[in-house]
């Protein structure tokens, strides 16, 4: 039998205390500075892409069953495409645009998905003669380069109606062709295909929040540990478990640094966010009117937030109490590594995870390991912005975290209550199952 | 109403570290808490504020199970010394009486008090880091006093103190027993529980050895003390072979012995005279609690203990009693 104590007040004044501390510390200043120009430097990596591209040769493919049509479609493609803006051709210049004749029509799309090619059109005869054309886009529905192929689109079927018309005279009037643009990703918003501005933005997002969270599972979570640790090595602990339950201590210190956690995250998120919010203006500032849409927050929905933020409060629960069950058995600072490497590592698998499926890969693994609660703050938060998530895949893998935050904080209070009076004993699993039979 | 340790058995897997201890720690008293290294002190005291469970037994404050009273009924002045090293003296203290439910003014009002009343108000801002030993010490008997706890449960608080401080320090034991608190502390220190304790435990392997009123304890003790001083220096160490005598207090031409029950002073007295040596002082003793500690011990306290006894010494001790 143990006392029965609630874990307020004694769990918000640890908090307190916690939050405090470390916000003051110089490490904290220190490192929060280094982390926001780092963000801030990621935050203009779509504008430098979009510099980078504007020298970078960009393929567009034509399938189409008529030879005469695909060789209309290929000059219409290069002549509006690579029309320079001065409309005379200045020597040396560099066509943005190779156009080339493609394969198949399934060889060509799988091109585009796969990004070796910039897109495909496809052109198919209609039943009343006139023409039908599908642009398969590696890039944004609404961009320059989708527009301008519509407009070769229009050229080629006004060629190929007064090409007809001349071999038969009473091919009757012009029918305006068909157009439809396909961008080539695969994010959904509720089962529905999700428009490729916001596609794009959900990747760079989605990299972006998964780095997040693996910085706050892995990093703040060894703040954890190292408290625990230090107050263990430092022996205030004997102090502290006099004056409040472990209960109070373990939740109070996991609190108080998920907090300053989400501080150094508003500190390092905001100046990248202005960034982000004002790259249209600066985009046009360098790169002149024509800079076209970037890739932005558009894809930045609340739902996406409330994700983001659900993922890190319950992955930080979750990784948090088994960090400081991890440090309470650590009497030396040095031991703190031998502790703390398995947890990295299986953080680090789930990261690894997370960012390969951004772009299509793992694709059963990462379903599997979006539901598992160690992987899912980062695998389930990446497919939940880049690709379909159903609406229970969603709520099974958050249920399933929430329920393991509450387990692992079982586990990890009776681990503590043993291992923070122990001292002198090697860490290590063993060493952890026993404190937490014995949980006393 | 006492603090009442009721039967407790304290196992550590194959160890067992309190062994059906018993003993009673009146109110309003210092209590001298007396045990070898490894007697089982610290798990007693551990048990009392319910860090760790007891496998049997219990303890007990005015007679309610410690673990049914608030934390705050209760100050510890661990053995291990420890504060956090980088907060500023006042905001540790301010912090940890907070923990037991001081509000902060007034436990930075309490802070600068006993700051002023230890003489060293100027630590207040200073990081824990930067101080003495000594001086963390004092800071951390205050972290466990600011409360004004009913019961103060210290593990040897008088280490490593020089004598004004560890003087400071006895002073405002002395005045917190004036204001009514009960103060429970292990020492190795003898002369600092006869000084100031009205009654002892003496605990020897996670048992009880002796427990009472000082003076009672030291009545009850079997053997004489003897002091004895000789005119030539250099000529004591022929006493230590002599059978029933032990040198308690050794020095060059003045020695304090134990004797056996069975032995009389006049004994010591007509071996010295045997020996031709001129007797300078000779005085019968009241038995000091060193003495009594090591008669019932058999060892002194200072001295480390392994946990339990073997098997085979718990069964001759059985045969003893």
């Amino acid at each position: 039998m143990s006392r029965r104590e609630p874990l307020l007040p004694n769990a918000a004044r640890v908090a307190a205390r916690e939050y405090r501390e470390r916000v003051r510390s110089r490490l904290f200043v220190v490192s929060t500075v280094i982390l926001a120009l780092i963000a801030g430097t990621i935050a203009l990596g779509p504008l430098v892409i979009r510099l980078a591209e504007r020298t970078t040769v960009q393929t567009i493919t034509v399938v189409a069953d008529e030879p005469a049509v695909k060789s209309l479609a290929l000059g219409s493609l290069d002549s509006i495409l690579n029309l320079s803006p001065s409309g005379t051709e200045p020597p040396g210049r560099v066509r943005p645009y190779e156009i080339q004749a493609g394969s198949t029509a399934d060889e060509e799309v799988a091109a585009v998905e796969a990004g070796t090619i910039a897109g495909t059109l496809l052109v198919e005869r209609t039943e009343s003669g006139g023409l039908s054309f599908v642009f398969h886009t590696a890039g944004q529905r609404g961009s320059t380069t989708s527009q301008l192929v519509g407009f070769a689109a229009l050229g080629t079927a006004i060629l190929d109606w007064q090409s007809s018309g001349e071999l038969d005279p009473g091919a009757g009037a012009f029918r305006v062709p068909g157009f439809d643009i396909v961008a080539r990703s695969g994010a959904t918003e509720g089962g529905r295909p999700v428009d490729p501005t916001v596609a794009a933005s959900r990747s760079f997002l989605a990299i972006a929040f998964v780095v997040l969270i693996f910085i706050t599972l892995v990093i703040y979570g060894m703040w954890v540990a190292a408290g625990v640790a230090t107050e263990k090595s430092s022996r205030v602990m004997e102090l502290l478990v006099s004056a409040a339950s472990p209960e109070q201590l373990l939740v109070g210190k996991v609190v108080g640094l998920g907090a300053a956690g989400l501080t150094q995250y508003a500190a390092i998120l905001a100046p990248a966010g202005v960034i982000l919010v004002i790259q249209e203006l600066l985009a046009v500032v360098i790169m002149g009117p024509a800079a076209g849409e970037t890739v932005s927050l558009a894809g930045l929905t609340p739902g996406l937030l409330l994700a983001f933020l659900g993922y890190f409060v319950l992955g930080f629960a979750f990784y948090a109490v088994i960090y400081a069950a991890a440090g309470s058995l650590v009497s030396r600072q040095e031991d703190l590594q031998v502790v703390a490497l398995p947890l990295s590592l299986l953080s680090m698998a789930g990261y690894l995870i997370a960012i390969v499926s951004i772009s299509g890969g793992f694709d059963i693994l990462a379903r599997i390991a979006s539901f598992v609660p160690f992987w899912s703050p980062f695998v389930m938060l990446a497919r939940v912005m880049v690709s379909r998530v159903e609406p229970w895949e969603l709520a099974i893998s958050f249920g399933l975290l929430a329920a393991s935050v509450v387990v692992a904080a079982v586990v990890a209070v009776r681990v503590y209550r043993a291992g923070i009076l122990l001292y002198g004993q090697r860490p290590g699993l063993r060493l952890f199952i026993a404190a937490a039979r014995r949980g006393d | 109403m006492s603090l009442v340790v009721d039967g407790v058995v304290k196992r550590f897997g194959a160890v067992t570290a309190l062994d059906g201890l018993s003993f009673e720690a009146p109110t309003g008293q210092v209590f001298g808490f007396l045990g070898a290294n490894g007697a089982g002190k610290t798990t007693t005291m551990r048990i009392a504020l319910g860090v760790i469970q007891p496998d049997a037994g219990a303890i007990t404050w005015d007679g309610r199970s410690t673990l049914d009273l608030p934390r705050a009924v209760f100050g510890y002045l661990p053995e291990e010394r420890g504060l956090y090293p980088r907060m500023r003296v006042l905001d540790q203290l301010v912090f940890f009486a907070g923990l037991h439910g001081v509000p902060a003014d007034q436990a930075r009002r309490r802070a600068r008090e006993w700051l002023e009343r230890l003489r060293i108000p100027e630590l207040a801002d200073r990081p824990a880091e930067e101080l003495s030993k000594g001086n963390q010490q004092k800071i951390q008997f205050l972290a466990a006093v600011l409360h004004d706890p009913e019961v103060l449960l210290m593990d040897e608080p008088f280490t490593g103190l020089d004598p004004v401080n560890a003087s400071l320090l006895r002073e405002a034991f002395l005045e917190l027993r004036e204001r009514g608190r009960t103060l429970v502390f292990s020492t190795h220190q003898m002369e600092t529980v006869e000084a100031m304790c009205e009654s002892v435990a003496i605990i020897d392997r996670g048992r009880l050895v002796v427990a009472g009123e000082l003076r009672e304890v030291k009545r009850a003790a079997r053997g004489r003390a003897l002091r004895i001083g000789f005119e030539t220096a250099g000529e004591t160490a022929w006493l230590d072979g002599l059978d029933g005598v032990r040198i308690v207090r050794p020095g060059v031409d003045e020695v304090e012995l134990a004797l056996d029950p069975s032995l009389e002073p006049d004994d010591v007295l007509a071996a010295a005279l045997a020996r031709g040596l001129s007797v300078r002082r000779f005085e019968v003793l009241e038995p000091s609690l060193e003495q009594l500690f090591i008669e019932r011990v058999g060892r002194p306290a200072g001295d480390e203990a392994s946990l339990a006894p073997t098997r085979a010494e718990a069964s001759a001790d059985a045969e003893r009693r």
